[in-house]
């Protein structure tokens, strides 16, 4: 939680991105091109925001990118086998 | 004993896991992914799996309902309630069943049948007419609010130009997913609009005026059901006993599993990362722990069924 509020402008950012998926879903219920869309961006800046934070802490290694790599595809495989099947 | 340190292994950080759970780690979330794949090439591409063969969607579908439901709707926006017209529902029979029998899923069909040829084709002549598809909906209710939430099918659920219904509710096997679909037709009948001659004055020579389009069909071609064709309504007792697993709902159920393990995960690492001060090379576990919230919000979200 210290580390949250040491840095908060960069935690605010993340809710942004994440905020702004939740309500693209929810106004876009049934435009299925348009909530992949959102998906995808949403993961790609998710992704962004993880390299540019531990840039900024000094901390960035491979291994951190992968994980956010990992994170954000396994959100976007989730999202997408449930768009598509909808 | 064993199963204990697995289980620990696996969730909990600790000397053996390099104090980061192991489905927390790279290859734990690999290993997540390709069984979340893995799930969804069996249930989509293996039709010789027990389970696969169960597949299908509910068919609780009630014409009458979704009659009750538009009819609903209207009187909401001050407009007389639509009546229901038994040809425009055998025409909109038709075209459900000519949609399962080419497989396609739209207005008009791959060989350029438009949707006004099955009003004339149950002999149905229009004055105005109007077509709102739905697919894959578990209940009329999600159906209605979904046409509701649509600018082009709201417009056409609520047109004052039009005066009868008719709705087809139809089950088969569309692009390979046992599917149910609704076909809503709206129609006001050419004679309804002819206003009639008073007997006393001279019949009017000339043609009516139309201020708006008359939609004409396609003269080439008036479809007619084959023998293949089911156009017979499921009664309720043969739909309720066809209740089976969706893959939707299925997918979502397994979604939210997945999800939900990862988070509850995260909220262990969090805490113990925390208590003993624990600093590692890795992303942050708040973040990660927001970005599979915003997943769970969206699965949470997301909701059966295709209009059209």
């Amino acid at each position: 939680m210290k580390h949250i509020s040491k840095h908060l402008p960069h935690y605010i950012s993340l809710g942004i991105i994440l905020v702004s998926g939740i309500v693209g879903f929810w106004i876009f219920q049934f435009d299925r091109l348009f909530q992949a869309s959102v998906a995808v961006s949403v993961a790609v800046a998710y992704v962004v925001w993880g390299i540019v934070h531990h840039s900024i802490h000094d901390d960035l290694h491979a291994a951190v990118v992968i994980e956010y790599l990992l994170v954000a595809s396994l959100g976007l495989i989730i999202v997408f086998s449930l768009i598509f099947r909808a | 004993m064993k199963l204990a340190r697995t289980i620990t292994h696996l969730f909990l950080p600790n000397e053996s896991n390099n104090l980061k759970a192991k489905i927390l780690h790279s290859k734990g979330l690999l290993a997540i992914k390709v069984f979340f794949l893995l799930f969804q090439v069996v249930i989509t591409f293996s039709p010789l799996n027990p389970i696969s063969r169960i597949l299908g969607y509910a068919a609780n579908i009630s014409p009458q309902e979704v009659i009750v439901l538009t009819n609903e709707k209207r009187a909401e926006s001050g407009l007389p309630p639509l009546v229901e017209n038994p040809t425009l529902s055998q025409a909109a029979l038709a075209k459900g069943a000519d949609m399962i029998n080419k497989n396609y899923w739209a207005h008009v069909s791959p060989d350029g049948t438009q949707p006004w040829a099955f009003f004339i084709g149950a002999g149905y002549r229009y004055r105005y007419a109007g077509e709102n598809l739905a697919r894959d909906f578990s209940n009329p209710s999600s159906a209605v609010n979904a046409w509701m939430a649509s600018p082009s099918h709201r417009d056409n659920m609520l047109s004052p130009k039009y005066k009868e219904i008719g709705i087809g509710v139809i089950e088969g096997d569309l692009n390979g997913i046992d599917t149910t679909i609704i076909v809503q037709f709206f129609g006001t009948n050419y004679s309804d609009t002819i206003p009639v001659q008073p007997i006393a004055q001279a019949p009017i020579s000339t043609p009516i005026p139309t201020n708006t389009p008359i939609i004409t069909p396609n003269p080439t071609f008036i479809p007619t059901p084959t023998s293949e064709v089911k156009l017979v309504n499921v009664s309720s007792e043969e739909r309720s006993s066809q209740v089976l697993v969706s893959p939707f709902t299925t997918t979502k159920e397994v979604s939210i599993a997945v999800v939900g393990l990862l988070l509850f995960v995260l909220i262990l690492d969090a805490i113990f990362t925390s208590r003993r001060r624990i600093t590692r090379i890795g992303g942050r576990t708040f973040a990660h722990l927001s970005f599979l919230g915003m997943i769970l919000a969206i699965v949470l979200i997301l909701k059966a069924g295709q209009i059209l």
